[in-house]
């Protein structure tokens, strides 16, 4: 079952968040693709600067919630949300909020690693260069501490403007989180980042994880509970699109409150 | 062999089968042209014919074999020859290319095995190219000087020829330059001295000064031209100084002035290197240079710059609007039944015949787009019409009208192949859906865009039927491109080289001497379309190379 030893003990209290300690609260949303209704009255805080994992089974909603914070729901055509999702009190949702400056104050990472076919450094600075950015100065700057961010730099320092498609797989998804930490932004979304690599990647994509929430407030999906209890500093239990759970991680763990949460950390279901 | 038929291989040896015979005819079809066009350029060897007819009659021919066939005696009883009792039951028939047209009757002629006493092989004969009657073939007999013969040696009068027919192509350059060069910028000139006038006079602002200008302007020039005039016949002269006597097959002495000779050969005095050498010369010749006597004779380069010229022309002007529309459709327009309308609407077009779109072109471009134009910014040169006739601009435009659907479907194709992680990976950064559009999509379509470009080249190079109504003239004067401001003209009539395959091979007033032109010209469009292709195709790998993402 789970190691209790590896766990991050805390002891964070979520119910007693200030609005300083929030990066983000979540009120009674709604989301629904067409008829469907994906997501049911969800609320929560995170908090700022800590790493926040959602777990559950396939299809109970996570990843839409976390593309619910950046907005990426918007391409759905057929998507509609219901509620607030407020970033340092202002609702994303808000009509005067301009979507793009949004999703630069919340970055996100993807399952898959997608890096464009540039090299490895204009795979870095293309978010700065999309804000008119082209100082070399800067951008070299700029690359090389996302670089050294997302622990890359001495991997890739000699072959820069080579294909970022030569790297492996790995690599490639920490050279994803190098450009979205680039932009410097307040909130990470990664979705299920280590899902398509190997044990190995996967252990520096943790203990990069551990480090990037020194300036970074992390939110990370995963279905790997492990996981979830090895990096994230509270954790969320989603089921069939309710969050049925949510406290820190340690806490969810090893004495969980509601039944569903443990049939699922016991590996009843799931 | 239930157990064969389980097994696949008829499958394969089907599908493989359908390959080899789409490969023999490709390759056939290449084969053929390319043998018959370019065999042309060989320095066929020259007979002399010894004849008897059934009178007795006895005559000399000389000439290259052209054509062999057989005939049925029979045949030949019915219409009416005599003298082939003592003949097989079919008989063999040649066709002979004699030249030199403007003394006999037929400068091809079919002859009968039985009729010819002997055959051998013309030593010293002397092919002559010509700037009008095609070919000359004889013996040379004299080089004169003026009206006076030069005294040489047999043996030196081909040297001496070269040397003067060198001499004389010397002037002809000089007068072929100072033609198209300074003259033709005088007339030039004069015209748009004219439609100034013209135009000020229709402004109601031509003043008395004014008129004077340009009478002055048009004196000047009219005196430079004069001057230049003095220079042309001087070359013309010049060029026709000396002249060659040259015996022809029925023993007439015949003089040539050498202005009027473009080359010479004796081929059946050549070395095979020789021989080499010379078919490579042909060969240059003929894309390097004009076409004379309708199109009969000489070269096609026009032809090949008007062709490359208006399909790289009809490429500037597709690309960006199918592209265009393609992104529209793809990216912006509402998932729809409109737009699945509008998408079918695009991909049908493609199936249009593309005289329809000669018949759009002629209609819509060049008399209302054209007539328009020409209202209101060449009111001076009306009644001519500047954009108001066929022109290159309007042949481009038809054939991109005509290609856009190629253009369309494939990028939308490449548009649908990028991976959406792609597009939210830009998107997440805080790129909007244009510089998402811009930085990733467009340049990771490209390899499409550039397919679907081939496409339309392939298509447009070969495409006749349309360009007969909007632009395409058997013989053009001039370049659309030239020394003269503003160096593209966009409303001149242009020469295709698909149309003059047609022109050569069926309006010819010389069928047999424009046969072997029509494989040749044949044989160069499909190298042009060809190399046109390959340039595109190379791009593309290129670009594929550097967006090589896709294959994950």
């Amino acid at each position: 079952m789970i190691d209790l030893s590896n766990l991050n003990v805390k002891g964070n209290d979520l119910s007693a968040l200030t609005a300083e300690n929030t990066a983000l609260e979540i009120k009674n949303l709604d989301l629904f693709y067409g008829d469907k209704q994906a997501l049911h009255n969800v609320s929560m805080k995170i908090p700022k600067g800590k790493v926040t994992a959602f777990i559950g089974p396939s299809g109970c909603g996570k990843s839409t919630l976390l593309r619910c914070i950046n907005r990426m729901n918007d391409l759905v055509e057929i998507c509609r949300v219901d509620g607030n999702i407020e970033l340092q009190g202002i609702n994303i949702y808000d009509k005067s909020v301009d979507v793009a400056s949004l999703r630069r104050r919340i970055g996100m990472v993807f399952q898959r690693p997608n890096p464009f076919p540039k090299s490895i450094y204009e795979n870095v600075v293309y978010g700065l260069r999309l804000q008119g950015i082209n100082d070399r100065r800067t951008l070299d700057e700029a690359c090389e501490t996302s670089l050294r961010g997302a622990a890359l730099w001495n991997e890739v320092k000699d072959r820069l403007h080579d294909n970022a498609f030569g790297l492996s797989g790995g690599q490639q998804q920490r050279l994803v989180i190098a450009r979205a930490i680039a932009i410097g932004p307040e909130v990470l979304l990664l979705d299920e980042p280590t899902s398509a690599l190997d044990p190995i990647s996967t252990l520096t994509i943790e203990e990069l994880i551990t480090e990037l929430k020194k300036k970074f407030t992390v939110v990370i999906v995963t279905h790997n509970m492990q996981q979830a209890a090895r990096v994230s500093d509270q954790t969320a239990f989603m089921y069939m699109g309710k969050l049925i759970e949510y406290s820190d991680t340690n806490t969810l763990f090893t004495s969980p409150k509601q039944k569903q949460t443990e049939d699922y950390i016991t590996g009843r279901y799931g | 062999m239930g157990k064969w038929f389980k097994s696949g291989t008829p499958w394969i040896w089907m599908t493989g089968g359908a390959v080899s015979l789409s490969l023999i005819a490709v390759i056939g079809l290449f084969l053929l042209i390319g043998w018959r066009g370019l065999s042309f350029f060989w320095p066929a060897t020259v007979y002399e014919f010894d004849m008897q007819n059934e009178q007795g009659q006895k005559s000399v021919l000389i000439g290259e074999i052209y054509d062999t066939e057989s005939v049925l005696k029979q045949q030949l009883l019915d219409a009416g020859v005599i003298g082939l009792e003592n003949e097989g039951d079919s008989l063999q028939r040649f066709l002979i290319k004699i030249g030199n047209r403007e003394y006999v009757d037929l400068d091809f002629q079919w002859i009968l095995e039985t009729i010819i006493k002997d055959k051998k092989i013309a030593n010293d004969i002397v092919v002559f190219e010509r700037t009008k009657n095609g070919n000359f073939y004889g013996y040379l007999d004299a080089i004169n000087e003026g009206k006076q013969k030069l005294n040489i040696e047999k043996s030196g009068l081909v040297d001496e020829l070269n040397k003067r027919i060198e001499r004389a192509l010397e002037f002809r350059d000089k007068e072929h330059a100072l033609l198209t060069g300074d003259i033709g910028r005088i007339n030039y000139d004069l015209d748009r001295i004219r439609l100034n006038k013209r135009k000020l006079e229709l402004d109601g602002s031509l003043t008395a000064q004014k008129v004077a200008e340009f009478a002055a302007q048009s004196d000047s020039l009219r005196a430079e031209y004069l001057a230049l005039e003095n220079e042309l016949f001087d070359y013309r002269d010049q060029a026709k100084r000396d002249s060659v006597v040259v015996k022809d097959m029925t023993g007439r002495l015949v003089t040539m002035p050498l202005s009027y000779i473009l080359d010479f050969y004796q081929p059946n005095d050549m070395s095979f290197m020789q021989k080499v050498g010379h078919w490579f010369h042909q060969v240059y010749k003929f894309v390097s240079s004009d076409p004379r006597e309708a199109n009969t004779e000489g070269g096609v380069f026009p032809a090949i710059f008007g062709t490359v010229f208006m399909v790289m022309l009809m490429a500037v002007i597709v690309t960006p609007f199918g592209v265009v529309a393609a992104i529209y459709l793809h990216e912006y327009a509402g998932k729809n039944n409109i737009t699945k309308f509008i998408r079918i609407a695009v991909i049908n077009l493609a199936g249009v015949p593309s005289i329809v779109y000669g018949v759009f072109g002629l209609g819509f471009f060049v008399y209302i787009l054209g007539g328009s134009i020409d209202q209101l910014l060449y009111p001076e040169a009306l009644p001519t019409p500047t954009f108001g006739s066929p022109g290159v601009l309007w042949s481009a435009l038809t054939l991109a009208i005509l290609t856009l659907p190629v253009v369309i479907v494939s990028t939308e194709e490449g548009l649908s192949r990028i991976p959406s992680t792609l597009r939210e990976g830009s998107l997440a950064l805080g790129a909007t859906k244009s510089e998402t559009l811009w930085r990733i999509v467009i340049p990771m379509a490209s390899p499409a865009i550039m397919t679907g470009l081939i496409l339309a080249v392939a298509r447009a190079a070969g495409e006749v039927a349309p360009l007969m109504l909007v632009g395409v003239v058997k013989i053009a004067p001039t370049l659309p491109v030239d020394g003269n401001f503003p160096f593209l003209h966009l409303d001149r009539k242009f020469m295709h080289l698909g149309f003059h395959i047609y022109d050569v091979g069926f309006q010819s007033p010389n069928v047999e001497a424009a046969r072997p032109l029509v494989y040749a010209t044949s044989f160069l469009l499909v190298t042009v379309i060809i190399g046109l292709n390959l340039a595109a195709i190379s791009i593309r790998n290129n670009l594929r190379e550097k967006y090589r993402s896709l294959e994950h």
